[in-house]
């Protein structure tokens, strides 16, 4: 492969832009382009135009009604004239770093871990069973009825991959409008996915992961939380599943990179504990 | 779905900023970007995360959309493909785990004329495919609906990835060229 494109396919350029077959350097490339140069913009607009057809033949598959909600509490932070990728403001909890304040935190969660964040983890408890477990709740809590909705008026195969395997969730926030971080444990393969939902990223500051074992209560880190989802695997061998399974996560804010000390050193903002969601029928929606 | 007239109205006023507009919007258009980017993505947690970061995408820049250049499918199915494309592009520079083993089985690589729901434009597409060899044809379907990387078509036509370069080229000239565009 060539460094730059023969300037005479750059035709040839844009088409497989579009197509989706450059690689992630080359879209780069090209998304430079379209930003650079109108030409080559309106050529990649052409083939978006001409490809964009075949979009009828997709199989429409009914999304998850949680993401509509998600959508439209963002909207409420970006009306239509904001600047791109500008996201919902979350504020942390109280700035309060003094070493008063994190003794005083430290002896709270060695005390009694898992009081210190009940009502957190209770609320967070809620809004995973009403995504992934409805039968589990009172009926006036339930959501509507997740229906998947397949087209079979077409005769294309569409392969709805199986839902991951996550058998556990947690949903590390403070309310249940503001969605900040998102954990789940792979039982089987012992790897923990950490995705960041609503939290938006403090300038100059780093959000680290803890664990909290009921029988061990120093937090301990799990890694510094980035802005692309990431795996624990490592940091996690040391425990045993039923460690894992009850212990708290909580999220601090600390200086970039992570905290210097092996503790957490800022504001705790968000907490939560793992909940299993394997709920009956939750794989079944295949076609 | 709502008929292109309709949505190029729906899109006037979601770029006024009209939150009722925007929820017919994505009433009308959501099963068809999910099931698009479900393909490509394979991973209901990623569709998810890309559908968010799609409608509001195409809430911010809603007043972008010139109805001369596109039509709203072809417009807000381009932000979906381009999001959906980004992510799993850059995934596969860290993993490889993802390979589309699931995906040997593809029926796009039936006639396609075979379809129905098709629009003049669609079905002037799918002539200029069609004169394309079956495994050309394949190749740029493959690629459309199933996002495969050049490196995943070598692997499924053993061929070299220069090769799936040049043939992928000049298979989409020769689309454009009996297009006549």
């Amino acid at each position: 492969m060539t460094l730059e494109e023969e300037p005479d396919d750059r035709d040839g350029q844009a088409a497989e832009y579009v197509l989706g077959t450059l690689d992630a350097e080359e879209r780069r490339r090209a998304q430079a382009l379209i930003a650079s140069d109108s030409h080559f913009a309106d050529r990649v607009r052409a083939w978006e135009r001409r490809l964009g057809e075949l979009s009828a033949m997709i199989v429409s598959v009914e999304p998850p009604p949680q993401i509509w909600e998600r959508i439209k509490a963002a909207l409420v932070a970006s009306p239509p004239s904001a600047e791109p990728g500008q996201v919902a403001p979350v504020r942390p909890a109280g700035e309060r770093t003094e070493i008063a304040a994190l003794r005083r935190r430290m002896r709270r969660w060695r005390r009694a871990t898992a009081a210190v964040t009940a009502i957190a983890a209770a609320f967070a408890g809620i809004v995973v069973v009403r995504e992934l477990a409805p039968e589990m709740l009172p009926a006036q809590l339930r959501p509507n009825v997740r229906v998947q909705v397949v087209e079979v008026t077409k005769t294309v195969e569409v392969p709805v991959p199986s839902p991951r395997p996550a058998q556990y969730v947690a949903v590390l926030q403070r309310d249940a409008a503001s969605p900040a971080f998102l954990l789940t444990f792979d039982l089987d393969n012992r790897v923990m996915t950490v995705r960041t939902v609503g939290a938006e990223q403090q300038r100059g500051k780093s959000y680290e992961l803890w664990i909290i074992a009921t029988k061990d209560p120093t937090p301990r880190s799990l890694g510094v939380i980035g802005t692309e989802e990431f795996s624990i695997r490592r940091q996690l061998a040391r425990y045993d599943a039923a460690t894992i399974n009850s212990a708290t996560y909580a999220v601090s804010i600390e200086p970039v990179g992570g905290s210097p000390t092996g503790l957490p050193t800022g504001p705790v903002v968000y907490t939560g504990k793992l909940i299993q969601t394997t709920p009956p029928g939750f794989g079944s929606q295949s076609p | 779905m709502l008929t292109p007239d309709e949505l190029v109205g729906l899109l006037a006023a979601v770029a006024k900023g009209d939150q009722g507009a925007f929820e017919r919007l994505y009433a009308a258009t959501r099963a068809k970007l999910y099931g698009l980017v479900l393909r490509i993505l394979r991973r209901t947690d990623l569709a998810d995360e890309v559908m968010q970061d799609v409608y509001l995408k195409i809430w911010r820049s809603a007043g972008e959309f010139d109805p001369h250049l596109a039509t709203p499918i072809t417009w807000m199915v381009a932000i979906a493909r381009n999001r959906a494309l980004d992510l799993v592009r850059k995934k596969s520079e860290t993993s490889i785990e993802d390979e589309p083993a699931a995906l040997e089985a593809q029926s796009e690589a039936a006639n396609p004329l075979e379809r129905h729901e098709t629009t003049e434009q669609l079905r002037r597409l799918l002539v200029c495919l069609d004169a394309l060899e079956t495994e050309r044809r394949e190749l740029v379907l493959l690629a459309y609906f199933g996002g495969f990387s050049r490196e995943q078509l070598a692997a499924k036509f053993a061929a070299p990835v220069n090769t799936v370069k040049t043939w992928l080229r000049r298979s989409l000239a020769r689309v454009r060229e009996c297009l006549g565009s």
